[in-house]
């Protein structure tokens, strides 16, 4: 029997769509945890679920557009100014919800993980250099566009392609190329037109969230 | 067209399972569809799959699912005819293109994209249930027992969802009272139109943000524990949904170790029943899966079973 069990697991392993899907899934449920750990404000959570609720509605309009969407760059700036834990919750949460109207399917851990990533990404390029400008953004949100693709090409590869290899994956990008330069090239617009704006705005409010306490106390 | 996605009570067994029992048996289906590759097993699930999507009454909207998987199964099934080689009985043999070399299509390959077409309309169909199945709140409710902060993030911006997008609206009503008019205009004109709308929407959903920050605080947002108002009953129905799962995955488990639900493509196709175990473990995984249908469809006719259950 343990031969048998263990034959079974080395003839699981092959099958990269089932494990790939179990590694997102357990890379996601780590970084709830992680921000479970962080003590938060109320207007914190605030803002984070009106950021991410803005990243997905932003979805509808644009739905019928392939790959045009303005969700990154949003996600991008908030994590920026908000830092890596916000940025990853402003991103995963806007993909599961804008799926809860659009409609979930197998897309939505890997869309939670795309967008995720590129918060908490953004977070940490503010903290790594601080400096960064729009020229820095701009370049991030275009090279995003072609990783964001490649990540949700990922799991089709695994899933759908036997054996892998990396022609096989180099002809899932292909057929996903125009797709990714859209998404790319929509978010460099989307940042150029909207980005300076946004961040101005972001800031004000972020700045609002740190509150000081003073407490008075009075003589006698 | 987004609408046949979501959620809607139509007052179904399924639809009003232990949030718990709901997500073993939609799991224990998501999970067996990436571990079949026998195509007899992915065709036994689809049945299955779409009995429970007509027992919530969603069969109509289940089209949008097929359109999709005709549409990417032309992707699958180019890229693995063209790119993969394993096969053995090639049937056509192609010119020499530079990047990708000598184009063959062998049966194996031509077999394993059709396979892997259901699998795709399997997994599609399974998260299409999920959507008709399962309400939002229903999930997130259960997850903030564990993950109280994730789950109010997630769980406030479904809320917000809905009104921010009336939001729109409101605000384009509004500026088009004031004589903006979102159709006039040249390129330029209109996409400084839209800019304001949109640092509009931003503002008033960022200082709503804080107004419900200040109604947290007010309700003693993280004072203490996080209060529940409401219980879910786990009830016999939920019982035998989720050992009916948690079976047919233990049976699932056993005919993978023994090869009686694996099937191989390559270098050869293997047989389709290698012997009848392959066709009795299929069928108790399907009898098993089937459970929750049965007892849906015993709850919609037969009263005294609607009132044991």
């Amino acid at each position: 029997m343990p031969e048998k069990i263990i034959s079974f697991l080395l003839q699981l392993r092959p099958d990269w769509g089932l494990l790939s899907m179990g590694i997102i899934m357990v890379a996601l449920v780590l970084f709830y945890w992680r921000f479970e750990r962080y003590s938060i404000t109320a207007r914190e959570v605030a803002l984070i679920a009106a950021l991410a609720t803005i990243a997905a509605v932003s979805r509808i309009p644009f739905a019928p557009l392939p790959s045009i969407q303005p969700t990154t760059f949003i996600v991008i700036i908030s994590g920026f100014v908000l830092g890596p834990p916000a940025g990853f919750m402003v991103g995963s949460t806007a993909a599961l919800v804008s799926n809860f109207f659009l409609g979930q399917g197998p897309w939505t851990p890997w869309q939670m993980w795309g967008w995720g990533l590129a918060g908490l990404l953004a977070g940490f390029i503010k903290i790594t250099f601080p400096n960064t400008g729009s020229r820095g953004l701009l370049i991030f949100c275009f090279f995003w566009g072609y990783i964001f693709g490649w990540t949700m090409n990922l799991w089709s590869w695994m899933a759908f392609f036997h054996p892998l290899s990396w022609t096989s994956f180099i002809a899932t990008c292909a057929a996903s190329f125009w797709f990714d330069t859209l998404h790319a090239v929509g978010n460099v617009a989307f940042y150029w037109l909207f980005g300076p704006t946004f961040l101005k705005i972001l800031r004000r409010y972020s700045r609002k969230l740190r509150v000081r306490q003073i407490l008075w106390v009075e003589e006698g | 067209m987004w609408v046949s996605f979501q959620y809607q009570d139509n007052r179904r067994l399924l639809q009003h399972l232990h949030p718990v029992a709901a997500l073993v048996y939609l799991g224990v289906l998501g999970g067996l569809t990436l571990v079949f590759a026998h195509p007899l097993y992915l065709l036994g699930l689809l049945v299955v799959i779409l009995l429970a999507i007509q027992a919530v009454d969603g069969l109509k909207g289940w089209e949008l699912c097929l359109k999709f998987t005709l549409g990417m199964s032309l992707l699958i099934l180019l890229i693995n005819l063209l790119v993969v080689r394993a096969g053995e009985t090639v049937i056509w043999w192609g010119p020499r293109l530079p990047v990708l070399g000598e184009l063959t299509i062998s049966v194996e390959a031509i077999c394993y994209a059709a396979t892997m077409c259901v699998r795709l309309l399997d997994i599609l169909s399974v998260f299409y249930l999920f959507n008709r199945m399962l309400h939002p709140d229903q999930v997130l409710r259960l997850f903030s027992r564990f993950a109280a902060q994730s789950a109010l993030v997630l769980s406030l911006s479904t809320r917000m969802f809905p009104f921010l997008l009336r939001e729109v609206h409101n605000l384009q009503e509004v500026l088009s009272i004031r004589g903006v008019d979102f159709r006039k205009g040249t390129g330029k004109e209109r996409l400084q139109k839209y800019l304001s709308l949109f640092n509009l929407l931003l503002l008033n959903a960022l200082e709503n943000s804080l107004e419900t920050a200040e109604a947290m605080q007010a309700r003693a947002f993280a004072s203490g524990p996080r209060s529940r108002y409401r219980k879910e009953v786990f009830r016999p129905r939920d019982f035998l949904c989720l050992t009916g799962s948690l079976l047919a995955l233990f049976v699932t488990i056993y005919g993978q170790i023994y090869n009686y639900s694996t099937f191989h493509f390559y270098p050869q196709l293997g047989y389709l029943i290698s012997n009848t175990m392959t066709l009795v473990v299929l069928g108790i995984i399907l009898v098993l899966l089937s459970l929750p249908i049965i007892i849906s469809w015993g709850w919609q006719h037969c009263p005294y079973f609607n009132a044991r259950i």
